[in-house]
């Protein structure tokens, strides 16, 4: 017998992504035939918002972007008026941006770690992750004066220099965070039930991944390796020494298994930035931020994240405020026209399972 | 570094000669070349087929409500040679419509559903719901620069009370001083 | 894989070991978290520090704060009286606020918790709802996190071994780069304009340098203000004084960007172009002036562009009054004056030279031929020193003497110069005799800090090896065989608090007579008016106070409506930017005396 076809709306609110998106599936039985993503329950145009603030004013938006890792934000923006202005970063800001960059990538993967096991019905791995990433916090907090949202890196370099005793607090946090790890991966990597769930499912082709726009962790996936912090470093990325781990299959599983080993090298690139740190500036003072006004021009300028590229088309007529300022998030093709094609004849218990494991971000998508 | 641009300058000139088009090196990495709007598919479809440009990064629109144009631009990548292309294209922005390039690269639909909803402007066959972010939206299309949003949170939403006894500053000095600022001069007051 | 795999069955299990441990988690209320010393919690507002510049309240990009009115808090000058109230339903805690604030008043504190039923309660008056939140501050800035820009961009000036050679000017002026520069270090909260008498419109016209519009910032300039070069160049800018920047840093430049903007234009014909002033129709009303000082010019030129018939009479042959016989032309070249006299000619202005009224014409006939009167009257007489010998030769008053040097007339001050006083006019003095090669001292009774000249003047004067004996009070002049100056005795003195909370007052030291060896005494220590042209006739109407000061109203006129006042001889100041002031205000008067009445 023949089933019907019907219609499903998962969402707005799911576990699957952090914030809210629905997506309409049609299915057959348990089958997904087809989907499509529908936003705008968070809509809060911050796009047309830059453009009526200064040019200093934008950076306290910019986090906002996306909850779970808000730092790259601030650092594609701040690169972008620094190109278009030509104005020098201290090297000890380099330095500090990139620590930055790493302790977000880290809580944030520590996000990933409890939504992706809680989406396969794993919860404990979850209540730990969010635990731990607390730690995390407390080190912002200490550095920037906010936990969640930083409002630290701006143009010219980073707000406060590190305070006394971070250094300290920040390696004993690492190898804290390096044995908990372990743990975390006995309760999911060597999970029968993750890996039944993970195998096979939700597979991008590895011929297809550019052309469809996948980047990040899920292109890495697929065994291509592509990471701007190597094909475009910014910053004193190329002065650090890491590895861009790869895995084949395109499936959740070696998406998990990329981030497994992301994840050690952010402590590691951590490490070795707390000890090649050099002493000196930590901002190149930006003009009385009212009258800042940056020259005519337009910049792209990205970053990696957790979830992939980053980048931030950036014109300017050449007064006090950005003429537009366009936000490229990894989630504008994974959430969308990549999930469409992803999820065509998955399951319906699926579907959460492969958003995380795509990273999507829905204020990516509407911004 | 000057001879570091080679494949940058290789391609620039490429679309210079095919299309007879206009075009920069930014610096290394970067690319730009301006073409008409008829062309921008044919230009987008060489990268892509024959330089290796597959992956489409982004595309967006600038609104120059100065000189009646909107600003298409595609940026386009090739993982190889790790350059990134912007293909630029201006179209009139009184009767915005540009050709629909979802066949190239589907994610295209998403930004082109986007510009279509924040910029007014129509690609003619394009597939996809109207609305994309915003809802019963009977304004002049948002992102376009004559949209003002503080007008508009102005009539749209409740004004909470208890705030009305704020003062400007610039104002309150000039009462207590009798100070009169020409008309002329106001604009270079503060905010 | 099998299906059966025992030991991924078996590993997560291990889990469970985490059973008996200790919970990393907190109890709560018990328990508070200490937050980080930079942590972003609730505002805090130093209410005593805060000048209501408003600065914060531009910045905040969720319009969360408003600048209001508070009970016990009037303004004065340098402070607008408004104070910051935070909307926290609208804050996000970015601290922007905090890193704009000049005066480091506004600081975020530790307190993060705030609950309440009352929606309205979240508007919050920081340092009102919070008095304590001083003991508990966390994200604070300094003069190295602000975001103000607290160090001014420094000016040229001739080496001081260079300048002493000649009179040439000192300031060289800013750079069009270097008054962009400037020019954005201003945060526009117009603290300044209370202060300046004549309330120009000073943020807009540094604004409109900022952006690179120097012909808009002339207009602005002149649009209270047909003098403002000389202002540029020697003003005593109290704005500066004000200025937010001020409170932690140096004050931007104020006088130097008008200067800066009027140097935009180097001829009277580029003033008119750029200017371009609306000249009424004559309203057939003649106006006599008194005095072509800087009362006298402003008002002529705002009359004549009002359409009246305007005619200056001044006893000197050459126009500026005080500023151009007072001024040493190092400060205050000849040509800046021509330049705008030459101005203020092109649009209508008349002026008789030499013709002092009371000698030359009098002031009965001008009251007669006039539909209104205004007398712009500096302060050219000196106060006498009061001491021994004051008026034997060798011993000059320094107004005197620089009117002789000013007009080009000589006077040899010999090699040893000593002036006494320690106003502008004092190092004036002192500046202009070291260019004719003396070795100069000055004696000033009260400490250099007490010195009420301006402290470039101080400093240009220290550049250029002026001696300065401070806490020196003069006693005698001693006359030589030749009938000359050949020595001045001056006591030492101790400065002594004063009870009634004046400034500290100079004590003579008994038995501290020490004699200085010099061929000339310049007194600079105070002057006054002149009032020969008023005939005694007019003086029960036109009241002259003690003190001898002019009595007038708001709009500087006098006892006899048909007579209007201003200068020096006006108001408590006595500085030129005060006499434009008084001018200007005398134009509305006359306007409201004889068209609107």
């Amino acid at each position: 017998m023949r089933e019907k076809e019907t219609t499903l709306y998962i969402g707005p609110q799911h576990p699957g992504i952090t914030g809210n998106m629905m997506v309409k599936l049609k299915v057959t039985g348990d089958t997904i035939i087809s989907s499509s993503t529908h936003v705008g329950y968070l809509h809060r145009a911050f796009e047309k918002l830059i453009e009526q603030r200064n040019w200093l004013q934008s950076f306290t938006i910019l986090c906002r972007f996306c909850v779970p890792e808000p730092d790259p934000m601030e650092l594609t923006y701040a690169r972008a008026v620094e190109e278009l202005e030509g104005r020098e970063v201290p090297e000890r800001a380099k330095y500090i941006r990139v620590m930055v960059m790493e302790l977000a990538r880290l809580q944030s993967f520590m996000l990933w770690y409890a939504g992706q096991s809680g989406s396969a019905g794993l919860y404990t791995l979850g209540q730990w992750s969010v635990g731990d990433r607390n730690y995390v916090l407390d080190l912002f907090e200490m550095l920037t004066g906010g936990r969640v949202y930083h409002m630290y890196i701006w143009p010219g370099g980073v707000r406060r220099d590190l305070p006394e005793g971070f250094k300290e607090k920040t390696l004993k946090t690492m190898d804290y965070l390096e044995k908990r790890l372990d743990q975390y991966n006995q309760m999911l990597f060597d999970n029968t039930i993750f890996q039944k769930r993970a195998q096979g499912v939700g597979v991008i082709p590895k011929d297809k991944a550019i052309e469809w726009g996948v980047v990040g962790a899920p292109l890495r996936g697929c065994g291509i390796k592509s990471d701007v912090r190597i094909d475009e470093p910014y910053e004193v990325y190329d002065k650090l020494d890491f590895i861009v781990p790869t895995a084949e299959g395109g499936d959740i599983w070696a998406r998990a298994l990329v981030r497994k080993e992301e994840i050690r090298q952010s402590i590691s690139i951590i490490r070795q930035v707390l000890d090649k740190m050099p002493e000196g500036e930590y901002y190149n003072r930006v003009p009385n931020p009212m009258k800042w006004t940056i020259p005519a021009g337009q910049v792209y300028t990205r970053t990696e994240s957790v979830r992939g590229e980053i980048g931030f088309y950036v014109a300017s007529d050449g007064s006090d405020k950005p003429r537009r300022v366009h936000v490229k998030g990894a989630a504008y093709t994974h959430g969308v026209t990549v999930l469409d094609k992803v999820l065509k004849g998955q399951n319906i218990a699926d579907v959460s399972f492969i958003l995380n494991s795509l990273g999507v971000c829905p204020p990516e998508i509407e911004r | 570094m000057s001879n570091d641009l080679v494949l940058e300058n290789e391609i620039l000139n490429l679309i210079k000669s095919a299309f007879n088009a206009e075009g920069n090196v930014i610096k290394s990495r970067r690319v730009e070349v301006f073409v008409k709007k008829d062309q921008v598919s044919s230009v987008l479809l060489f990268a892509k087929e024959q330089r290796g440009y597959i992956h489409l990064s982004h595309s967006t629109c600038i609104d120059w409500i100065e000189e009646g144009e909107f600003e298409l631009i595609y940026s386009i990548l090739s993982p190889k040679d790790k350059i990134m292309l912007y293909v630029k294209t201006r179209i009139d922005r009184d009767n915005p419509v540009m050709e629909n390039l979802d066949g190239i690269w589907h994610q295209l639909n998403t930004y082109e559903r986007e510009m279509r909803e924040m910029y007014g402007i129509e690609f003619p066959g394009l597939i996809g719901d109207k609305e994309f972010c915003l809802e019963d939206w009977d304004e002049i299309p948002p992102m376009r620069r004559d949209f003002d949003t503080v007008e508009f949170a102005r009539k749209t939403f409740y004004q909470r009370p208890g705030r009305e006894d704020a003062k400007d500053v610039r104002k309150t000095l000039t009462e207590q001083s009798g100070e009169k600022i020409p008309d002329f001069a106001t604009k270079y007051s503060r905010e | 894989m099998s299906f059966f795999d025992l030991k991924g069955l078996l590993q997560p299990l291990t889990g469970i070991r985490q059973f008996g441990k200790k919970p990393h988690t907190i109890k709560l209320p018990d328990l508070l978290l200490n937050t980080a010393d930079r942590y972003r919690g609730l505002h805090h507002n130093d209410l005593e520090a805060c000048i209501g510049c408003g600065n914060c309240s531009t910045i905040c990009q969720n319009e969360a704060i408003d600048m209001i009115n508070l009970e016990n808090i009037e303004h004065k000058d340098g402070d607008s009286g408004l104070r910051p109230r935070v909307d926290n339903g609208r804050c996000c805690w970015c601290a922007l606020c905090v890193d704009v604030c000049p005066t480091g008043s506004l600081n975020l504190t530790k307190d993060y918790i705030f609950t309440s039923e009352d929606a309205n309660d979240f508007l919050w008056i920081p340092g009102v709802d919070n008095p304590e939140g001083n003991n508990n501050l966390s994200f604070t800035s300094d003069t190295n996190t602000s975001l103000s820009m607290y160090q001014r961009v420094p000016m040229r000036e001739l080496d001081g071994k260079e300048r002493v050679k000649s009179f040439a000017e000192v300031v060289l002026g800013y750079s069009e780069e270097e008054a962009r520069r400037e020019a954005q270090r201003c945060i526009s909260c117009g603290l300044c304009t209370n202060v300046c008498p004549d309330h120009m419109h000073i943020p807009e016209y540094i604004n409109a340098i900022a952006k690179g519009n120097d012909a808009d910032a002339l207009k602005i300039i002149y649009d209270n203000n047909p003098f403002p070069e000389m202002c540029g160049k020697v003003c005593t800018r109290r704005c500066e004084e004000v200025c937010a920047i001020e409170v932690r840093g140096e004050a931007v430049a104020i006088r130097w960007l008008k200067r800066y903007a009027t140097e935009t234009a180097p001829t009277a014909e580029k003033i008119k172009e750029i200017v371009n002033p609306v000249i009424k129709e004559s309203n057939g009303f003649k106006v006599g002036i008194i005095g072509a000082g800087p009362a006298g010019l402003t008002a002529s030129y705002y009359l004549a562009l009002r359409g009246f018939d305007v005619t200056i009479y001044e006893a000197q042959a050459h126009a500026g009054g005080m500023t151009m016989y007072g001024i040493p032309k190092y400060r205050f070249p000849l040509d800046s004056i021509d330049k705008q006299v030459d101005y203020m000619k092109s649009i209508g202005v008349k002026i008789k030279y030499n013709t002092k009224v009371g000698k030359d014409i009098s002031f009965e006939d001008l009251y007669k031929n006039n539909d209104a009167i205004f007398a712009g009257i500096g302060f050219q007489n000196a106060w006498t020193l009061g001491i021994e010998n004051e008026d034997i030769p060798g011993s000059i008053p320094a107004v005197d003497y620089l009117n002789i040097i000013n007009r080009g007339d000589s006077y040899d001050v010999g090699k040893k110069v000593v002036v006494i006083g320690g106003g502008n006019v004092a190092i004036d003095g002192a500046r202009v005799s070291k260019r004719y090669g003396a070795d100069v001292t000055i004696l000033y009774r009260r400490r250099v800090e007490d010195m009420p000249a301006d402290w470039e003047e101080i400093e240009g004067a220290e550049d250029e090896d002026i001696h300065i004996a401070t806490q020196t009070i003069p006693t005698r002049i001693i006359k030589g065989d030749d009938g000359k100056v050949k020595a001045i005795e001056y006591l030492k003195a101790n400065m002594v608090a004063d009870d009634k909370g004046g400034r500290p007052r100079p004590v003579a030291i008994e038995g501290s007579e020490t004699i200085l060896e010099c061929d000339t005494v310049i007194g600079a220590i105070g002057q006054e008016a002149d009032y020969s042209w008023l005939p005694e006739s007019f003086k029960d109407k036109i009241e002259v106070k003690r003190g001898m000061m002019i009595v007038v109203n708001e709009f500087n006129q006098t006892g006899d409506h048909k007579v209007f006042a201003g200068g020096d001889a006006v108001n408590k100041t006595a500085d030129a930017i005060s006499a434009i002031a008084d001018g200007y205000a005398a134009v509305i008067g006359i306007e409201n005396y004889l068209v609107k009445k």
